[in-house]
């Protein structure tokens, strides 16, 4: 096999399938998909988690720490297997199908690491704001709403873009499940070509292709955020 | 029960874990009153400027301020509390004279922190005077704002926005019925204010364009607006570069003559001199020394506080 004939398969392959049989936007649309959303819920199930854990209820602390170091200190693929096989265990009147076990555990496992973005984000703002506010009689709501948040979301926003970049290469975990995300595609046409490198180099270019526009996209937004204050 | 002093402070401990900062300091800090506090680093003072609006809350001791509890009620500063006690009760019958065993409870710790086991009458007290006295920390603060080493103006907010911030929540808190007329005299205060120490055309400005004179000019007109009865100063001009530390003394002092009671920790000591009517020395956690300035620069009696003084002056 030469180096040429490699490009030559991975275009006949991206035309004929990817773009020919539709896997392209299937792919796509279901990596986003899956990423859009636990990317979403994670951020809002993160941010109580983070709360949670700024609270001083010792119980709800060791609970939410226990939760995260799990989380990051086992394998994702694991975590989503779990999921697969708990989440109908335990929504059997809901009989979810495949794709929503990956993203309820896509969901926990991006929870985990956003908390630990937004508390990271906070704590980073100087000390001695809060002291200031505080000095001044503001209540710890105000101070949080008004002096604390503002600076940290600053902090929290690109990381948090970071944390789509990440999910979104998660996403190929879900393959294992045949839920069509833009892995599957190359369990569907090794299927049928028995190619696989030029396969894999092509969803190599689509999942780099998304992630550098994104990771642009944040940058510009970074930096136009930088430029407001 | 309380006399009127604007603040007064009343044997403040501070520990941090096993350390020992503060270990029993009293002073009263009357109406028109400027003290500077001095004192080598690690002594204790920014700490106990800090427990005066409970930046660090006292492990043990009371502050009050116009008359007002901020603190909760230390039990070994009242008398009829002590004797309401069960620990005292049981002292007293095993044939301890009242002095006797006053003196032994406070010394030796010996009140159990759980109210239940000092017996109801005990806990009744620290209630009654609890209750009759206490204001909340956030009400007490606004009565003194502070003003930092290293200014601390909010980042996120430009210089007016930085003014205004805590008088308009204060306006939100009290309720006040015309919000937006209050925030347009607020408006006008700040602006004032600026215009006074001519920094009015860095209204809109972000606290990172600006020196560092400038931001804790800005700082110590942040905490004016407020209105405020005594202003805590925490070495307010040692993060400066020496170029801009006339123009923040100069304000300070303007201040001062203006009336304005301060409590100053500072390690300019000509500063401490010129403006104070009174100097504290703080050294290992004790007011080692206390007077006016003449008698604490010419004539020091403590040890410590003469070698102190034989280094930095």
């Amino acid at each position: 096999m030469t180096l040429g004939s490699i490009f030559h398969d991975m275009w006949d392959i991206f035309v004929t399938y990817y773009i020919g049989q539709g896997l392209l936007w299937t792919g796509i649309g279901y990596t986003l998909l899956l990423s859009a959303i636990a990317v979403f819920f994670g951020a809002i199930l993160g941010s109580l988690l983070a709360i949670g854990k700024m609270s001083r209820f010792k119980i709800l602390n060791f609970i939410i720490t226990a939760f995260v170091e799990i989380m990051r200190g086992t394998p994702a693929l694991l975590q989503l297997y779990i999921a697969y096989f708990i989440v109908p265990m335990m929504l059997t009147s809901l009989d979810p199908t495949p794709i929503a076990c990956v993203a309820i555990g896509l969901t926990l496992n991006s929870a985990a690491y956003v908390s630990e973005i937004i508390r990271s984000g906070i704590n980073a703002v100087d000390k001695g704001q809060t002291e200031a506010a505080r000095a001044l009689g503001l209540t710890s709501r105000t101070t949080m709403t008004k002096v604390v948040m503002p600076q940290a979301i600053k902090n929290i926003l690109p990381a948090l873009g970071n944390e789509f970049i990440t999910i979104i290469k998660e996403t190929s975990l879900a393959s294992n499940f045949f839920v069509g995300e833009l892995m599957t595609t190359y369990a569907v046409i090794k299927g049928v070509t028995f190619n696989t490198v030029p396969t894999l180099m092509d969803i190599g270019i689509i999942y780099f292709v998304m992630t550098f526009t994104l990771s642009k996209l944040i940058g510009m937004a970074e930096r136009r955020m930088k430029a407001s204050a | 029960m309380h006399d009127q002093n604007m603040l007064e402070i009343k044997n403040i401990y501070k520990n941090f874990g096993s350390l020992k900062v503060l270990k029993g300091v009293s002073t009263k800090v009357d109406k028109g009153e400027v003290i500077s506090i001095i004192g080598a680093s690690g002594s204790g003072k920014s700490t106990l400027l800090r427990c005066m609006n409970l930046l660090e809350e006292p492990t043990f001791g009371e502050v009050w301020i116009e008359g007002k509890l901020m603190t909760p009620v230390d039990p070994y500063l009242h008398y009829d509390v002590i004797r309401a006690s069960n620990t005292y009760k049981k002292l007293l019958t095993a044939g301890m004279a009242d002095m006797d065993a006053i003196t032994k409870i406070k010394s030796e710790d010996m009140l159990q922190e759980k109210h239940s086991k000092e017996g109801p009458e005990y806990k009744a007290l620290m209630e009654k005077i609890y209750k009759e006295n206490h204001i909340d920390t956030n009400l007490g603060r606004r009565k003194m704002s502070m003003v930092f080493q290293q200014f601390n103006l909010f980042n996120n907010l430009n210089v007016l926005d930085n003014i205004m911030l805590a008088p308009i929540e204060t306006a939100k808190y009290n309720k006040v019925k015309d919000l937006n007329a209050e925030k347009e005299k607020i408006r006008e205060q700040a602006m004032t204010l600026l215009k006074r120490i001519g920094l009015e055309d860095k209204a809109g400005v972000y606290p990172s364009k600006l020196s560092g004179g400038q931001k804790q000019r800005i700082a110590i007109v942040r905490s004016l607006a407020m209105n405020p009865d005594v202003m805590l100063f925490d070495e307010p001009t040692s993060a400066l570069d020496p170029e801009m530390i006339g123009e923040v003394l100069d304000l300070m002092k303007e201040l001062a003559k203006a009336g304005m009671t301060m409590v100053i920790v500072t390690h300019e000591m000509g500063f401490a001199r010129e403006v104070s009517n009174r100097v504290l020395f703080v050294d290992e956690g004790y007011i080692k020394e206390e007077g006016t300035p003449e008698q604490v620069f010419e004539d020091p009696k403590d040890p410590r506080l003469q070698d102190f003084l034989s280094k930095v002056l």
